[in-house]
């Protein structure tokens, strides 16, 4: 944790002791159930998030009858597997992905809005929204990834997909090679928003440890 | 499919002076306090208690106020007291407070 956060303590606790205090206070109103307050954060932490995206990357890695699917027609395998209704309604509904390969490397951008598959790529990173990295992405895509620290061989194309409130699109990254052994639990504890959105790549050994 | 509430409010914030920190894609909280503030801040509005925009409109005034008065650069900036503030500004408006 950051340092900078600890510089005053009995601030923290003072915050802490009022929220505390203004839930109580409504509870006791019975303006909110016990529960209400964990439903909605339940929204962002178990339902729509990065996970959601990171758990059909590693379906589609280990079953290809799956992958073909995808690949073919998002929104319906996004449907085949266990998710809350919300992913595929709302923002979610128009989703597609596509495949990097050894030839192909695939880079997501929106240069008109901000259209961002959040249900399955959680919140977008603050960069995503700033017009220079939309725009810069589309004009030197090759020099974008170079700053986010992904250098891509000369011979590999870069196809920049752009998302619009019809289509948001998202990557399937490349499978790091070493991960035979793993569960598609433990691959999916690999693949990060970043690598769904084409600036990093997946990397055999990133944090596996929540 | 209608949207839902908790989508809407997130994000309405996103890409805005008052969106909430991040990190890989989810949201980032320091502190359960924080966690808190953000559930209470979103299930009031969701109840209807008062309106997500007028919540937003004092949450950005509260930051606009700690700009004003602070070096952009100073380190006791912290996104959830200006929440915090912002939840009391409303909660008070909608009559919430009184016992």
């Amino acid at each position: 944790m950051n340092d900078r956060f600890n510089y005053s303590s009995s601030r923290e606790a003072e915050s802490a002791a009022k929220v505390q205090a203004l839930e109580d206070l409504l509870i006791e109103k019975g303006v909110i159930g016990a529960e209400t307050i964990d439903q909605v954060l339940g929204f962002f932490e178990t339902q729509m998030g990065p996970f959601n995206g990171a758990k059909l990357v590693a379906r589609a890695w280990l079953d290809p009858a799956f992958k073909q699917r995808l690949l073919q027609d998002t929104t319906a395998a996004i449907a085949e597997l266990p998710f809350p209704p919300g992913m595929a309604g709302a923002e979610g509904e128009h989703m597609k992905i596509v495949e990097n390969t050894p030839d192909v490397h695939n880079l997501i951008v929106c240069t008109l809005c901000s259209c961002y598959p959040w249900p399955t790529l959680g919140l977008p990173p603050y960069w995503y929204k700033d017009p220079t990295f939309r725009a810069r992405a589309v004009r030197e895509p090759r020099k974008v990834l170079e700053e986010f620290g992904l250098s891509i061989d000369p011979a590999v194309e870069i196809r920049i997909w752009d998302s619009s409130a019809q289509i948001r699109w998202f990557v399937l990254p490349e499978r790091p090679a070493g991960t035979d052994a793993l569960s598609e639990d433990e691959l999916a504890a690999l693949i990060t928003p970043e690598a769904m959105m084409g600036v990093a790549k997946v990397k055999a050994r990133a944090a596996t440890s929540p | 499919m209608q949207t839902r509430f908790e989508h809407f409010a997130a994000t309405s914030m996103l890409g805005e002076v008052d969106a909430p920190p991040r990190c890989d894609g989810t949201l980032a909280f320091q502190n359960e306090w924080e966690r808190r503030a953000f559930g209470i801040g979103l299930a009031l509005s969701k109840e209807g208690y008062f309106e997500w925009e007028d919540f937003r409109t004092e949450l950005i005034a509260e930051i606009a106020a700690w700009e004003a008065s602070h070096d952009l650069g100073d380190p006791s900036w912290h996104y959830y007291r200006c929440w915090l503030a912002a939840l009391e500004k409303v909660m008070a408006k909608a009559g919430l407070l009184e016992r």
